[in-house]
């Protein structure tokens, strides 16, 4: 069965970006969110086993989705991927429970990397 | 298509575009000034003109007392970057940046200038990086910055700029907040251009589209 | 084009001529380059301080803070600069004009420039020193000329006291501060009694003298915060920060028997002078300042009514004998 993954991030520029940057060979069924809200809906949904995840958002952003999850004791392999790239943030993220802070633009190399550091492909 | 508009890809490509680049800017104020920064979603919006001013007072709010720094660019792209301080945010950045006591109004300002100066050349740094990662440029794509100048101290917004002294009819309008919590510190940084700086912007965002 | 056609180093060659200071300091702040601009100007040569640690080269340099605005450049990989406007000099030069001066160093912009391989961090800054000396003395020469202009707009011609244009201004902002950080303020509206018989029984010469004497003699009563202006024809308006009405009033009968005591002489003429003056002070509520130039004309009336050489308080029952 193919692994489901979960992109959010207000911008569709960045989501394509992200997507194009998972390893070709990836089995993975792909879903979309725009927002922190729409995030955990798709979270409960059982769409995000693993979860590449934007910090800055309206309506609700990456910590508060950290913080939601953590709540619903975080069953999903969160990868922050994030312009912020202030030492505090990426510390403030690992410490909400999330596996790994990928900065901004992101390249298969990056991903590819910390994908294997955690045994996910 | 008009001059004007961007479409919303268009649009959606330069706000992450930014975004990126603010996350640099953002990360160079914070190491700085020894701070966690926050940072808005950036807003893009071109802008004619006449509107500029009240799209100003709508964005640090219309009553509120307002210092501002002008810095202009060159090379690559063309145009000017304001950066605008809200007033009590000057007197928190010299405690900020470890100045104990009074500092003296050309002090203050060349706190102002510093800040100013580490917001615009990161930020415009990091788009200039984007841009030459992600698309094809003719020579070197390089910019070079100006000496920053204080525009104003404690205005109103509204009577940062003068429509009547603008050459160029529209502008394109970045803008992002940062934002130091408990210490009443925030920036707005915009960024104007002239319109055939729109016009590149737009190509630009149109090969960063192309590319994924 | 490379400079390889040539014999010697093309861009080395321009750095060491250019009229721009050139420095290059390691993050040791040992000095790595020192152009002739540099050298000629602080008298010490490249070979005597390239390998040098700048601040013990120049011990009168401000370290602390110039250490810093360095090291920013070399934590934040990013240009920096420094205006003549906040400081006037990182080195204390002189300037080339000692004729033509006014200045007593050479003012000076700098711009701090990280030095890097390509990707890498920066390794070196350079710091260019542009001579600013020019546009500092334009600049000091137009500020002088705008405060002069800007004296001269907010003067009466005649009394040379202040105009109706700063009295307005000043009313507005006096007004403004008292009703945003509390305290008080009284004005004092005054006139010259009879001056229309002055000026038709001794022609018009007599009663501008008439009014630069008054204008003379209130401006010896005035405390330093205390403003004096002419408000129009033969009306005057004085501004009192931090006064109640009582203590205005007191000021008000002062200014009085101060004009009233001898009359004013012009080319043998003695010219009896007494003035009606009402009295307002600000109250918390009232809309602007036009409420208390309003009370004070009441008052002034009053104080006509009274029989003229009077001083008089506005009270809110004058609101009736206005009617």
């Amino acid at each position: 069965m193919s692994l489901p993954i979960l992109v959010v991030d207000d911008s569709a520029m960045a989501r394509k970006m992200l997507i194009k940057s998972l390893p070709a060979d990836w089995d993975v069924e792909i879903s979309q969110a725009e927002n922190g809200v729409e995030a955990i809906e798709a979270y409960r949904a059982g769409k995000a086993a693993v979860m590449f995840l934007d910090l800055t958002m309206p309506i609700l952003d990456g910590f508060g989705v950290l913080e939601a999850l953590r709540k619903e004791e975080l069953n999903s392999m969160v990868i922050v991927v994030s312009a912020d790239i202030q030492p505090v943030a990426q510390e403030r993220v690992l410490s909400l429970g999330a596996i790994a802070f990928v900065k901004k633009p992101v390249s298969s190399e990056l991903i590819s990397t910390v994908l294997k550091q955690y045994g996910v492909i | 298509m008009s001059l004007a508009s961007l479409s919303n890809d268009q649009r959606d490509a330069l706000q992450e575009l930014t975004n990126i680049a603010m996350g640099q800017a953002g990360a160079s104020l914070a190491a700085l000034l020894d701070e966690f920064v926050d940072l808005s979603v950036p807003r893009i919006s071109v802008v004619e003109l006449a509107d500029l001013p009240p799209a100003l007072a709508s964005l640090v709010g219309k009553t509120n007392l307002v210092s501002a720094v002008r810095q202009s660019f060159q090379g690559y792209l063309r145009g000017e970057a304001i950066i605008i301080f809200g007033e009590p945010g000057c007197r928190a950045l010299a405690d900020l940046m470890g100045f104990e006591g009074e500092l003296e109004e050309s002090g203050e300002n060349e706190l102002l200038l510093d800040v100013a100066n580490v917001l615009s050349g990161a930020c415009l740094g990091g788009m200039m990086e984007q841009i030459r990662a992600f698309t094809e440029t003719n020579g070197p794509a390089e910019l070079s910055f100006s000496m920053p100048s204080v525009m104003a101290r404690q205005v109103m917004a509204e009577q940062l700029i003068d429509p009547k002294k603008v050459k160029w009819s529209h502008a394109l309008l970045l803008e992002v907040n940062f934002t130091i919590k408990n210490r009443n510190f925030i920036a707005h940084l915009t960024m104007l251009m002239p319109e055939e700086g729109i016009e590149k912007i737009r190509h630009i965002t149109d090969e960063f589209l192309a590319a994924f | 084009m490379s400079g390889e056609a040539f014999s010697f180093n093309l861009a080395e060659t321009i750095v060491k001529w250019l009229d721009v200071g050139i420095f290059v300091l390691d993050k040791n702040f040992e000095v790595q380059l020192w152009n002739n601009f540099m050298a000629h100007h602080s008298c010490r040569k490249s070979e005597e301080i390239v390998g040098k640690n700048l601040f013990e080269a120049f011990p009168e340099l401000p370290k602390p803070w110039f250490t810093k605005k360095v090291n920013t450049v070399f934590l934040l990989n990013n240009f920096s600069f420094i205006s003549w406007e906040n400081r006037p000099y990182l080195f204390r030069f002189a300037h080339n004009r000692p004729i033509t001066g006014g200045a007593e160093h050479m003012y000076q912009n700098c711009m701090l420039l990280p030095l890097k391989a390509e990707h890498g961090k920066p390794e070196a800054v350079c710091v260019m020193v542009f001579d600013a000396t020019d546009t500092a003395i334009a600049q000091s020469l137009l500020q002088e000329a705008l405060e002069a202009i800007s004296e001269i707009s907010n003067r009466d011609g005649l009394t040379e006291i202040y105009n109706r244009r700063y009295l307005e201004n000043r009313l507005s902002s006096e007004f403004d501060r008292t009703r945003r950080y509390g305290g008080t303020f009284s004005m004092i509206l005054f006139d010259l009694d009879f001056f229309k018989k002055v000026n038709d029984t001794y022609g018009h010469l007599a009663g501008d003298q008439v009014l630069i004497e008054v204008a003379a003699r209130v401006k010896e009563k005035l405390r330093t915060s205390d403003v004096l202006g002419r408000y129009g024809g033969e009306e005057f308006i004085l501004i009192l920060p931090e006064t109640n009405q009582e203590g205005a009033r007191v000021f008000a009968e002062r200014v009085r028997e101060a004009i009233a005591l001898e009359p004013v002489i012009y080319e043998n003429i003695t010219i009896p002078v007494t003035v009606s003056m009402g009295v307002a002070e600000y109250q918390a509520g009232m809309a602007s300042y036009s409420s208390m130039t309003h009370q004070s004309d009441l008052a002034l009336y009053a104080s006509k009514a009274a029989g003229r050489n009077h001083v008089t308080c506005y009270e809110p029952a004058l609101e009736k004998l206005a009617d």
